[in-house]
């Protein structure tokens, strides 16, 4: 796989969309490239950190226990 | 309507879901008592159409879809075709970074604080930000998010592709603005 290949794959491939042989060649190419394993570490990275970023909201207590109410 | 305790059953199950309504709800409004409202709402409406529920189908993907279409005729009056995003080309922020010598490139990422991470997150329009809260922040496939946004599996790709790119670029402009990357330089990432 050349790296420009790696590169249009890595989205889906850091949002666990590939097939395993495709998800398998890509993970053989990093393991032999440096410089997109870089590239790919930086992208889970910054989904983590999207993610943690925002996931920190959760519904109020007293919404939840309103609901329950409601639908019940 | 179904039977006392099937209702009961269903509500509890739904209400297992409520964080990512409720996140998606207030990432869409900016705002945690329409978020309230909208999610109320679509908890209503979730009840009254249980019968379209298909048990064993994704049910989060499925009261998603009910409450950002609320969201949308509420809010949008169902237009969805007004919004759009800045053409910024093809922006990584990994080679832009990179480029200016800030090394290791994710310690830039660590600067970043998490309430500007939100920001940037909130100034994509909404088409695009339900993409992002979908996969990026709730873990949705790419066919549970087209389930929920009710789009081809290919319009989330893409939609996430420009979405990631314009976030990219919202974190990129915040980091030169507060001194975290130096554009053109050797940018230092200091250490706190």
């Amino acid at each position: 796989m050349r790296c420009e290949e790696c590169s249009d794959k890595l989205d889906r491939f850091v949002d666990r969309e590939l097939t395993n042989t495709e998800a398998l060649e890509v993970q053989l190419h990093l393991e032999g490239c440096p410089d997109c394993m870089e590239h790919y570490e930086f992208q889970e990275h910054l989904k983590r950190v999207v993610k943690h970023s925002c996931d920190c909201d959760t519904a109020p207590k007293a919404f939840r226990d309103k609901l329950r109410q409601i639908l019940s | 309507m179904a039977e006392p305790a099937a209702q009961t059953a269903f509500a509890e199950e739904a209400l297992t879901h409520l964080d990512t309504l409720y996140r998606g709800a207030l990432r869409l409004t900016h705002d945690p008592d329409q978020a309230q409202d909208l999610v109320q709402e679509a908890y209503l409406r979730a009840l009254r159409y249980q019968h379209s529920y298909q048990q064993g189908t994704n049910m989060k993907a499925w009261l998603f879809a009910i409450m950002r279409n609320l969201f949308w005729d509420r809010f949008k009056g169902s237009r969805k075709d007004d919004v759009s995003l800045d053409d910024v080309g093809e922006f990584v922020l990994y080679d832009k970074l990179r480029d200016e010598g800030a090394r290791p490139e994710s310690d830039v990422l660590d600067k970043i604080a998490a309430s500007e991470v939100v920001a940037a997150v909130d100034k994509l329009p909404p088409l695009h930000r339900e993409v992002v809260v979908l996969v990026d922040v709730e873990g949705f496939s790419y066919k549970d998010a087209a389930q929920a946004l009710g789009v081809p599996i290919g319009t989330v790709m893409s939609r996430l592709h420009r979405a990631r790119q314009q976030l990219q670029k919202s974190l990129y402009d915040y980091a030169v603005e507060s001194g975290i990357v130096r554009p053109g330089g050797m940018t230092q990432v200091s250490q706190q």
